[in-house]
């Protein structure tokens, strides 16, 4: 595998997606690819937020590379809480 | 609020499962969080949330979860007392799930002179949202957010229907631990400590001779 390219676990809402990443890409680049290998259409990328494995949210606008991820690296990606009230 | 199974019970079973079998794959990486699936038989899930972050740790609430007529309707959810699993009580709840609200830009505001708003926009007004609702401190609280029975059965909430959001995963059981972890036990980071000072006599600095 190219120096530039990492394998990821995306867990989508508890299901995991193997992904092949860009470490040059942004962060966000690898939501629509999980949602769409797990067939979640319902809800815009933007509607959904990306952790680590304890819990803490990722800033998206970051490239890959600069999280210094360990090859397989799980990610948990979830549907935001929306608007409630 | 329908309590009775009926949607094919093999149908919902198997949902549940496949929540159950989710869960269990990451198991490891939810215990590190703090999250301990305590209970799981159908229908019905017991997960109790930690806060791992202050020292020493501390259970914060169980969850409850009620999987009848999954996923023909969303699974019902209620913080409980992780021990006895009674439902807290509005008065009761260890964590509202406070949100922040980011309000609308406030035109016509004026600022006292020298002061800047950052990026030069108006100034908004920014409150906080109990994700937690109910009408008094004795009534059984629900989690106001889609993807939760208590939420789409609210007839305030009946322009946002279920199906809207049943194939986005809003129901699935780690979706819902995700939020009320995030908005419940994540911000918890130390002990709020109320000491009751009591005078007991006086202090005597010599004893004459």
């Amino acid at each position: 595998m190219p120096d530039n390219q990492i394998d990821i676990q995306v867990i989508v809402n508890g299901q995991p997606t193997p992904i092949h990443a860009n470490k040059n890409a942004p962060l966000h680049s690898i939501i629509g690819q999980a949602l769409a290998l797990t067939g979640n259409a319902g809800q815009p990328p933007e509607n959904w937020e990306l952790r680590d494995a304890s819990g803490v949210l990722l800033p998206l606008d970051k490239k890959i590379e600069s999280f210094n991820f360990p090859p397989n690296v799980k990610l948990f990606l979830n549907l935001k809480a929306g608007v409630g009230g | 609020m329908v309590t009775e199974q009926f949607v094919e019970p093999k149908v919902s079973r198997r949902k549940f499962e496949r929540e159950i079998r989710d869960y269990r794959r990451n198991e490891d990486e939810y215990r590190k969080r703090g999250w301990l699936l305590i209970k799981a038989s159908f229908p019905r899930v017991l997960v109790v949330l930690c806060a791992t972050k202050v020292k020493p740790p501390a259970v914060i609430t169980g969850v409850s979860f009620d999987f009848t007529n999954y996923d023909t309707l969303p699974p019902s959810i209620r913080l409980v007392n992780p021990f006895t699993g009674d439902p807290f009580k509005s008065s009761e709840l260890p964590t509202s799930l406070k949100r922040q609200v980011v309000g609308p830009p406030v035109e016509g505001f004026q600022l006292p002179p020298g002061i800047v708003p950052p990026g030069g926009s108006p100034p908004r007004v920014i409150t906080q949202q109990a994700l937690m609702q109910s009408y008094g401190p004795d009534d059984i609280p629900f989690l106001c957010v889609a993807g939760v029975r208590e939420y789409h059965d609210h007839p305030a909430h009946s322009g946002d229907a279920w199906e809207l959001h049943r194939a986005s995963g809003a129901g699935r059981l780690i979706r819902l631990l995700e939020v009320i972890d995030t908005y419940g036990v994540q911000p918890i980071s130390g002990y709020n400590v109320e000491l009751v000072p009591r005078v007991v006599g006086f202090i005597q600095s010599v004893v004459p001779e």
